[in-house]
């Protein structure tokens, strides 16, 4: 196979219209290319309705083009002989916790996956061992599943996409059902997977989430609008704002601050980033004050 | 906080009412607790012995003895069930014209009759209705909710090779009972969107019906929100590969033991007897060798 040579998602051409050839036909997606390469961190920005959640729904073959192709690892996700391979491929987590839990017992709902592989007894607990160890919920594992915090749902819900052993996790708004602690919690769990190779697909409208990644996509109307590293995507905030989006806060507080103190640096991302470049220009070393 | 709990319904739903005991019938086999309640159910409409029933009656106290649950509360299942089950007697020994034909008459008074044999049909209901209430206690006392989905999936996975839907089957039943939690939450949540734009959920005095009559604007927006669920879970499963039942394995594997072949093969017995007994007419015989021998 000529894996290395493929990137792990290319799509080219893509259009989806729900309820097609019908008189209620909506266009969701009109013409979509991309590629996405294995270790990737890509966050997906976009207003409601604009597509977000269709597109992902095309990267595991849960929905089909209407027109156009997507492939995963070199497997067309029209060709049903391969939709197991391009389900295993590709884990998603999706946006409401309780909905997506099967079972009602955490260490059997993490084993539905694999259970529908057909993998072998000993092999599926080893997976579902590890899968719940690296989601951290290893104490949990006899829980009943209903029982647990909205937060720790999410995290069953990746353990659940990485018992399959996928190398690609997509997440649709996985964390806007969740309280603070819950969506950190999730966010470095997923910060971990990456750090160990992971490709991260994540849908959000939280933009300090967004400014974790490596690269943001922005679509509206169902077509690509920008694309590009976060510095760059978020610079360009009167752009943003025409299409129903916000920058991180900690940009806004710079462009500001850079519009009244000279030199003041305009592009900045995280509150780290912010707090670094205040401190070097108040004069003391970066990190004295910590 | 009394005003809360009117709309706390997932402390009420209790399917599987456990109790911890830590007892022998605890750790038994969920399949052999399974197939000892079946078979039991069956025998009791079957049997038509008191001495048989009676017999069934003290295998299922010894049974609650051994689990140590208390007697009052594995009647307590039984409690509103008595009015009806009163009546359903009553109807028996006073209504049913075939147990008057050539029988004897008992008792009588105006145009109320009581043969031998609309006796018996009355005790005999009575007798049914209380050995099941107190089977199946003891059974959902003793069984967790994961037991009793783990058991049915185990029992009925043989049949797969019957090409019945075994499979599709464990699973409904497994996601019914994941999904109950899921619906008392989104009853209280609707519930509570209702109370708060004045709806009225029937406190104070109101009969059964009128207060039925009040949840109705509950059912269609609940109905809605289940439709919506299972389309969100459909796609849930379907991400994870599901494809139907075929080539599936299994994480949790049921391991049975001696005691429960002793309690299977108990069972067995005692079921056999208590048809027997019904078979050769044992009451009657008995009736007869004391009416004789006293």
């Amino acid at each position: 196979m000529d894996g290395a040579e493929e990137p792990l998602i290319r799509i080219e051409g893509l259009h989806y219209t729900y309820q097609a050839g019908t008189h209620r036909a909506v266009p969701a997606l009109c013409g979509i290319d991309l590629t996405i390469h294995a270790g990737e961190y890509v966050a997906l920005l976009g207003a409601n309705g604009s597509g977000k959640s269709t597109l992902l729904r095309h990267l595991n073959a849960l929905l089909l083009p209407t027109a156009g192709n997507v492939w995963i690892a070199g497997w067309n996700t029209r060709d049903a002989t391969h939709l197991r391979n391009v389900r295993t491929t590709v884990g998603m987590v999706f946006q409401v916790p309780d909905s997506q839990i099967v079972a009602t017992v955490v260490e059997e709902d993490v084993a539905f996956g694999p259970e529908n592989l057909g993998i072998p007894e000993d092999e599926l607990r080893q997976r579902v061992d590890w899968a719940l160890s690296t989601v951290r919920l290893s104490e949990l594992q006899h829980r009943a599943s209903h029982l647990l915090s909205a937060g720790q749902k999410q995290r069953l819900a990746i353990a659940g996409a990485l018992a399959m052993h996928p190398r690609c996790l997509l997440l649709d708004e996985a964390t806007a059902m969740l309280d603070p602690v819950g969506r950190r919690q999730l966010l470095e769990t997923v910060g971990h997977l990456h750090q160990d190779g992971m490709t991260v697909v994540a849908a959000t409208h939280n933009m300090a989430e967004a400014a974790l990644t490596q690269r943001i996509i922005v679509l509206s109307e169902g077509q690509l609008a920008l694309q590009g590293e976060p510095r760059a995507i978020f610079s360009q905030i009167e752009t943003l704002r025409a299409l129903h989006l916000d920058v991180p806060h900690p940009t806004l507080l710079a462009r500001e601050l850079s519009a009244r103190v000279d030199g003041f640096p305009a592009d900045l991302l995280t509150i780290g980033e912010l707090a670094d470049a205040v401190a070097t220009y108040l004069g003391e070393p970066a990190g004295a004050a910590i | 906080m009394p005003m809360a709990s009117e709309f706390e319904l997932l402390g009420r739903v209790t399917i599987g009412q456990y109790l911890p005991t830590g007892s022998l019938v605890h750790s038994l086999d969920p399949r052999a607790k399974l197939l000892v309640v079946l078979l039991l159910i069956i025998v009791v409409i079957v049997s038509n012995s008191l001495i048989g029933l009676s017999l069934l009656l003290l295998a299922v106290l010894a049974g609650l003895a051994v689990a140590r649950i208390p007697l009052r509360f594995a009647l307590a299942g039984l409690r509103p069930m008595l009015p009806f089950l009163i009546l359903l007697a009553l109807l028996q020994v006073f209504a049913i014209p075939q147990y008057s034909i050539g029988a004897t008459v008992i008792w009588h008074r105006g145009i109320l009759t009581i043969t031998d044999r609309s006796l018996l049909a009355g005790i005999l209901l009575i007798a049914r209705f209380s050995i099941m209430a107190l089977g199946l206690s003891l059974f959902s006392f003793s069984t967790t909710t994961t037991e009793l989905t783990h058991g049915i999936e185990h029992l009925v996975r043989p049949l797969q090779t019957l090409r019945l839907p075994a499979h599709e089957f464990a699973l409904v039943v497994n996601i019914a009972i994941r999904f109950l939690p899921i619906l008392a939450e989104e009853t209280e949540r609707l519930m509570k969107a209702q109370a708060s734009r004045g709806a009225d959920f029937g406190r104070g005095r109101r009969n059964f019906v009128q207060r039925t009559r009040l949840l109705l604007p509950l059912l269609v927006p609940l109905f809605l929100v289940s439709l919506r669920r299972a389309d969100q879970l459909i796609e849930a499963m379907e991400a994870r590969c599901y494809l139907g039942g075929k080539g599936r394995t299994h994480l949790i594997r049921l391991q049975e033991r001696l005691p429960d072949y002793v309690v299977v093969a108990g069972a067995l017995g005692l079921a056999t007897g208590a048809i027997y007994l019904s078979r050769v007419n044992a009451d009657r015989l008995l009736w007869s060798w004391l009416s004789s021998h006293l």
